[in-house]
């Protein structure tokens, strides 16, 4: 072996000997919970799109929705999410939780007033299917605590980014612009609601 | 002679992307058991959740009724050790554990001003449970004192730092309120007590 090529075989004898396992998807203990629980909301688009209405329709209904919307909706959801930890099920959940985003994105797009305590149950009954679903999958996470704080910190980010969204409604062209969000949350919600009932294939 | 640059970034390049850091202070050695008491709480869910949300109604009930808790909770954290250590007195279980979360929670998302005294107790039964439940991380050969040091100062150190975050933020003592902070502290106190309810309802159908 030629002199000239014995720099470059001692390179390659030691960047072999420090060599180290590539751990690329490490899905195991608290990281693996969080991360599976942070992603179960932004990966099911019905619940993303439903969630993110929540929080325009706060944000068009101001105070007390504005407001009282993030710190009430997190303790719903959560009592849906016992149900679905304990595995008490619920009627049609998929059904429903189409017709949230159906519903919700209807009310923004219509720009719907309706009492407090009247938005307050149709959110309220709504959070309890949303959290089913995620508390279903609570039990098998790869971390129960890390999953139930991933997924309720991914959902109330989710009513955050609506709620901010919800403030370009200060502004005429802003408020066309979420009218429009709406319907198009109201449209893929009847979408995913006539897939659950089986009215498309 | 002309030296092989070209080799020689190439060299450079690989060691650097293979560097690792230099364990300088092994935490095994000597004041080892400290680190391992200050690091076993720190890296386990169950005690920070409920130790921020402590930090977090201490700060938000304002630095008169916050600051007793720098004392009260470091000590109760080494009462409740020493209970674990002496008489293998548990945490309570999972449900109480999920019990003084949504506990926690519910104060601070409904903003309840509750007295000093209350506050006290809280922090002291919170410590207590996780004193005793942290001394799973003590085995035969571990030396009680340095890991029961470490503990109590993991337990100042956050509980402080916290406390002082939260009034920062907008805590009783922050000067004029800002609406939308107050809201954030509480939203958050609803995030922490829907995590107690869901942890809850996991311990009782398991």
């Amino acid at each position: 072996m030629s002199a000239r090529y014995l720099p470059l075989l001692t390179i390659a004898i030691a960047v072999l000997t420090l060599a180290e396992p590539a751990f690329a998807h490490e899905q195991a203990g608290v990281a693996g919970g969080l991360a599976s629980g942070l992603l179960h909301p932004l990966t099911g688009i019905d619940h993303l799109i439903a969630m993110v209405a929540v929080g325009i329709w706060g944000a068009q209904l101001g105070a007390p929705a504005i407001w009282v919307l993030p710190i009430t909706f997190p303790l719903v959801m959560a009592f849906g999410g016992v149900l679905g930890v304990m595995r008490i099920p619920l009627p049609m959940p998929e059904a429903v939780i189409a017709l949230s985003a159906f519903v919700l994105g209807a009310a923004v797009a219509v720009r719907l007033r309706v009492p407090f305590a009247a938005a307050a149950v149709v959110v309220g009954v709504f959070a309890i299917f949303h959290g089913h679903a995620h508390g279903a999958e609570l039990p098998s996470a790869a971390n129960p605590l890390a999953y139930g704080v991933g997924f309720v910190v991914a959902t109330g980010l989710l009513h955050l980014c609506g709620i901010a969204i919800g403030t370009l409604s200060r502004w005429p062209a802003g408020e066309r612009l979420i009218q429009g969000l709406g319907a198009a949350i109201a449209a893929l919600g009847g979408y995913f609601l006539a897939l659950s009932l089986g009215a498309v294939a | 002679m002309r030296r092989p640059i070209g080799l020689s970034w190439v060299a450079a390049a690989a060691l650097l992307a293979s560097a690792e850091s230099a364990d300088a202070h092994i935490v095994a050695s000597r004041l080892g058991d400290f680190y391992a008491g200050a690091l076993h709480p720190l890296t386990d869910l169950q005690d920070l959740i409920p130790w921020a949300a402590l930090g977090l109604l201490a700060g938000s009930l304002g630095a008169g009724k916050g600051r007793w808790l720098v004392l009260v909770f470091p000590l109760g954290l080494l009462a409740g050790l020493v209970l674990g250590l002496a008489f293998g007195v548990g945490s309570g279980g999972p449900v109480a554990e999920a019990g003084m979360i949504v506990t926690l929670g519910l104060l601070l998302a409904t903003e309840m001003r509750i007295p000093t005294a209350f506050l006290g107790v809280i922090a002291f039964g919170l410590a207590l449970m996780r004193g005793a439940a942290n001394w799973g991380g003590v085995v035969p050969e571990t030396n009680g004192l340095l890991f029961a040091a470490g503990l109590a100062v993991a337990g100042y150190a956050a509980i402080t730092l916290v406390m002082g975050l939260t009034l920062a933020f907008g805590g009783a003592d922050a000067g004029p309120p800002i609406a939308w902070r107050r809201i954030a502290i509480r939203a958050l106190g609803s995030w922490i007590a829907a995590i107690g309810l869901m942890m809850g309802g996991f311990a009782l159908s398991s």
